[in-house]
């Protein structure tokens, strides 16, 4: 009652202030992503000072990019906050059809490669992986269509979404990136699962899903040469011996953290870069030695709190579309942090997923962003 | 009230079908009626999630607070590695300051076959460069194995030039290389030591723990590529250097020794032969070596005969070297007095055993004096039965034989002694005349030192002191003494070995200006079966000059001569060994001695 009182007795100040949703910016998101972003740098500069002073370069080379692509992701995030997210629902098969295009293009010799994959484009000393943002362009996508779905979910509205989700998977796998494909399929099972999917098209997709992704790894797990090998010919950046090395190296360094860590720069694996790609990939070894189990929980504890206000902003959401996106976003922070930190720890298959917010890198940075932006974006407009 | 904005509620615009919700681009106007999606899914999703969350929390669990002390380990096992950091092996230094055997920095080199990619062309690099043989270094770099050692020792300036090829597959460590600046002087007393720098032989194994020190340990981090960390671990165990060695050796009388000992096996058309110079008063050996010895530098090269050191290793029957222990113990126990005359003929029977003299001769009246001097065997068998065997015995033991002399060197021999208890019925034949036991050619020098020693036997030594890292030198501790003979006894003896150099056996041991006292030995080598005499003999002379006031004792022992006899072979030898020796340590010249009471007339 009170603003409207507002708007009606100071028309002379018509302001930002009482119209805009921005007010209704959720402060503990906010305060999750600073605090995300803060940890983030300083695992970056813990896991390249060391490597970078030994060849005679700036030791914050590293940190500072990472800062540059925090600046861009501050922006794709309130580009992605302030225009509405119902506009953007309009756009959602724009943006998905540009990302497979994108996906596809990434193919042609306009794509870069190394290791044997062929993933991102290289801009003015930048890289840009479109696969990380047909995450965004996927949850998008199958939060509007399932959104205008009226009534029950029938069969072939699941084999839709499914055929929406498989295309960019498909695209995506054959880079290869096994990690992203996990994700963009977490993204679909998802979202079938909060559209409120019969439980057994559900059951049936997810055997599916088991059978066609973890089956891979997980009927294999008891031999874990086997594992490996199956992991390093998915993911041919790593050959099957170095993947098991990485696995080992990374248990021994987040155990050798111990319960407060080897404090904050005084990690030995991580200074001697024992465990490798630790400034990306593992990065949560960093955290784990150096930091410890009170630093990992802290770590996981935020992202627990991010979950949480995902799912809070889901179900406020005002529209099926806004709670769709939400649990989308939450969906994929979630599961990357699942798989990647899994890796690390030895329960999860190695697979190059970032750790989100944590990990050196632009392009996850900023589409993770991006999602935080959503999802700010479905929350304050959850009254408008 | 929420404000309202733009809210579209026009009812006009029912949902389409399927078609139209697969273009969401048209459905901005859908109507809100359109079903919340059901909240029991979503907080089953979060659920889900979550759960997972506390998997890794669970696992982190078990990693970091359950195994943490495990992982510990496993970290620092495989990041932290202990270095040990070799220590300086001590020098040896003769009596004068002079360095006897050293370290030096040198290299090793060795190969890893497996990355070896030319073996041909590297061989034939490594071989020029460090003079081997090619097809050896070539086979080495095709052999089995990841590591096989090249060289050893090789000099570092000659090492840095092969290190500057960058040979793939070979590597070099930092080592030490024993270097003996003066050669083959004294080998069989240095001994040498083997390519890990650990004492095998003589001094070198005697002192080992000494010499080698002990070694530092050096804890270092490594990363992944084996690259060492210098800002790692810290090390505080630096290696301790060993001790150097001050040998009681003059390295002037020891090179004329063995020029002299050499001379004397060629000219005397000898197998070898054992020449020690003592200090009769402290029991320091000033010179020690046996012919033919070995050049440490090149231990490869030696025999097993002429790495021994036999002055101390082998013991021999020393023929009538033995007499002035018989005629010691006589005087001392009162046994027979100086004047006393014997009727001695030129052989005597025992049992089923002749001993006869070195010459026939007429029956004839013998002191003690004539008795040494001609080295007569039967006059020396009557002394010891006027002994007895006991009494005889006695002092065969005190004079230090059958025992070590405490010299404490490496395969040190006792020599052979057998207990009266087990002696023959020819044994106070045989003993007394220096056969039927084995003793050592330093066992016999000390023997003479006694004399020499106004009866006071020393223990020899070969090691006068140390200097420790710090550079504080600590003397050896005082020899073991103690006293054969009265002083009298000692001087009537030393009489008779000098009336034995005046007109006996021994007058090509003169020394002119010095007065020489001394015995000559001819002894029958035994049979390599041990069951009798060969025709062969040592030859010995053993004494000490001047005869009136000791400096030095010489004993000269050459192995299986041409010419036989101790007074032809070895005398000459020790002659030219102490005069040298008496110039070197500059001794004065002394009075003659009193000749000994006497019988027969000296033609």
């Amino acid at each position: 009652m009170a603003t409207v009182d507002i708007a009606a007795t100071a028309p002379a100040r018509p302001g930002i202030a009482e119209r805009t949703p921005l007010r209704y910016l959720d402060p503990i998101l906010i305060f999750c992503l600073v605090a995300l972003s803060i940890y983030g740098l300083l695992m970056v500069y813990s896991s390249t000072h060391q490597s970078l002073e030994t060849f005679h370069v700036d030791p914050g080379y590293y940190l500072k990019r990472q800062m540059l692509f925090l600046v861009v992701g501050v922006v794709a995030l309130a580009v992605a906050t302030v225009v509405d997210y119902r506009l953007i629902k309009i756009y959602a098969g724009f943006f998905y059809a540009g990302s497979v295009v994108l996906l596809l293009l990434v193919r042609t010799p306009l794509g870069s490669s190394a290791l044997g994959a062929q993933r991102w484009f290289q801009l003015a000393g930048f890289q840009f992986s479109p696969s990380l943002f047909a995450r965004l362009a996927l949850i998008l996508m199958l939060a509007a269509f399932l959104s205008e779905v009226k009534g029950e979910l029938t069969l072939r509205h699941v084999l839709r979404a499914c055929a929406i989700g498989a295309l960019p998977m498909v695209l995506v796998f054959v880079q290869p990136d096994i990690g992203t494909t996990i994700i963009l399929a977490a993204i679909l099972v998802g979202l079938l699962v909060v559209s409120g999917a019969s439980t057994k098209h559900l059951l049936v997709l997810a055997m599916a899903a088991m059978l066609g992704i973890f089956g891979a790894f997980q009927l294999h797990i008891v031999k874990d040469y086997q594992v490996s090998r199956l992991t390093s010919f998915l993911d041919s950046s790593k050959d099957a011996q170095r993947a098991n090395y990485n696995k080992n190296q990374a248990e021994i360094a987040i155990g050798a953290g111990g319960l407060t860590g080897r404090g904050y720069l005084h990690g030995s694996q991580t200074a001697l870069n024992y465990v490798p790609e630790q400034h990306t990939d593992f990065i949560f070894t960093v955290v784990g030695e150096e930091l410890g189990f009170v630093g990992a929980i802290t770590l996981l504890g935020l992202f627990a709190l991010v979950l949480w206000r995902a799912f809070k902003i889901a179900l406020l959401s005002r529209d099926p579309f806004g709670t769709f996106v939400a649990a989308g976003v939450a969906t994929m922070i979630a599961i990357q942090v699942f798989v990647n930190v899994g890796m690390t720890i030895g329960i999860m298959p190695i697979t190059g997923i970032p750790l989100p917010f944590i990990s050196y890198g632009g392009s996850a940075l900023i589409a993770d962003f991006i999602g935080i932006g959503l999802l700010l974006n479905v929350n304050m407009r959850r009254f408008a | 009230m929420p404000p309202k904005g733009r809210r579209p509620r026009s009812p006009g615009r029912p949902g389409g079908g399927d078609v139209r919700s697969s273009r969401p681009g048209t459905s901005r106007s859908h109507p809100s009626r359109s079903p919340r999606p059901p909240a029991g899914r979503l907080v089953g999703l979060l659920l889900v999630l979550l759960l997972g969350f506390s998997g890794i929390v669970v696992r982190l669990a078990l990693l970091q607070v359950k195994d943490a002390a495990a992982f510990q380990a496993m970290a620092r096992n495989q990041r932290v590695r202990e270095l040990t950091l070799l220590a300086s092996r001590g020098s040896i230094f003769d009596r004068s300051g002079d360095e006897l055997a050293m370290s030096l920095p040198a290299t090793a080199v060795f190969a890893d076959p497996r990355l070896v990619r030319n073996p041909a062309s590297e061989a034939s690099i490594i071989a020029a460069t460090l003079h081997l043989d090619t097809g050896t270094i070539e086979a080495a770099l095709t052999g089995p194995g990841r590591f096989v050692y090249l060289a050893r020792g090789v000099d570092p300036v000659r090492a840095d030039g092969l290190q500057r090829r960058h040979l793939t597959g070979i590597g070099f460590l930092d080592e030490t290389r024993r270097f003996y600046p003066a050669g083959d002087l004294a080998p069989q007393v240095l001994g040498f030591v083997g390519v890990d720098g650990t004492g095998l032989a003589g001094l070198e194994l005697q002192y080992q723990a000494l010499l080698a020190g002990h070694p530092g340990h050096e804890v270092v981090e490594e990363d992944p590529s084996g690259t060492l960390i210098p800002q790692g671990v810290n090390s505080d165990d630096p290696p301790v250097p060993g001790d150097d060695l001050l040998l009681s050796i003059d390295r002037q009388v020891q090179y004329r020794a063995q020029e002299a000992l050499a001379a004397a096996v060629k000219s005397n058309g000898a197998k070898g032969g054992t020449i020690i110079v003592m200090d009769p008063h402290s029991g320091d050996v000033l010179a020690m070596a046996s012919s033919p010895w070995f050049n440490p530098n090149d231990v490869r090269q030696a025999t097993q005969d002429s790495i021994r050191n036999r002055a101390v290793t082998d013991a021999y029957e020393p023929g009538s070297v033995n007499k002035v222990i018989t005629a010691s113990a006589a005087v001392e126990s009162g046994a027979m007095r100086l004047d006393q005359r014997l009727s001695v003929p030129d052989s005597y029977r025992m049992y089923t055993h002749v001993f006869h003299d070195a010459h026939s001769h007429p029956t004839e009246q013998m002191t003690l004096g004539d008795i040494i001097a001609y080295s007569s065997n039967v006059g020396a068998i009557e002394v010891a039965h006027l002994l007895g065997m006991d009494r005889f015995a006695s002092y065969l033991y005190r004079f230090g034989l059958a025992k070590r002399t405490g010299l404490g060197f490496p395969g040190e021999s006792p020599g052979i002694l057998p207990p009266t208890s087990q002696w023959s019925g020819t044994s106070m034949g045989t003993i007394p005349i220096g056969q039927g036991i084995a003793v050592t050619p330093l066992q016999m020098a000390c023997v003479y030192a006694t004399i020499a020693n106004d009866g006071v036997w020393v223990q020899p030594r070969l090691v006068d002191g140390t200097v420790g890292p710090d550079g504080t030198v600590t003397d050896a501790p005082a020899p073991d003494t103690h006293r054969v003979v009265s002083i009298a006894t000692a001087r009537a003896v030393a009489r008779m070995l000098g009336y034995a150099v005046d007109v006996g056996t021994g007058t090509e041991a003169q020394i002119p200006g010095f007065w020489v006292a001394g015995k000559t030995g001819t002894a029958r080598k035994i049979l390599a079966n041990g069951t009798g005499y060969s025709t062969k003999y040592i030859a010995s002379f053993i004494g000490f000059t001047p005869a009136s006031r000791p400096a030095l004792v010489v004993a000269a022992v050459l192995d299986e001569p041409a010419t036989v006899y101790g007074g032809v072979a070895a005398a000459p030898l020790f002659r030219d060994v102490a005069r040298f020796a008496l110039a070197r340590l500059r001794v004065a010249p002394a009075p003659r001695l009193p000749t000994p009471p006497h019988a027969v007339s000296t033609t």
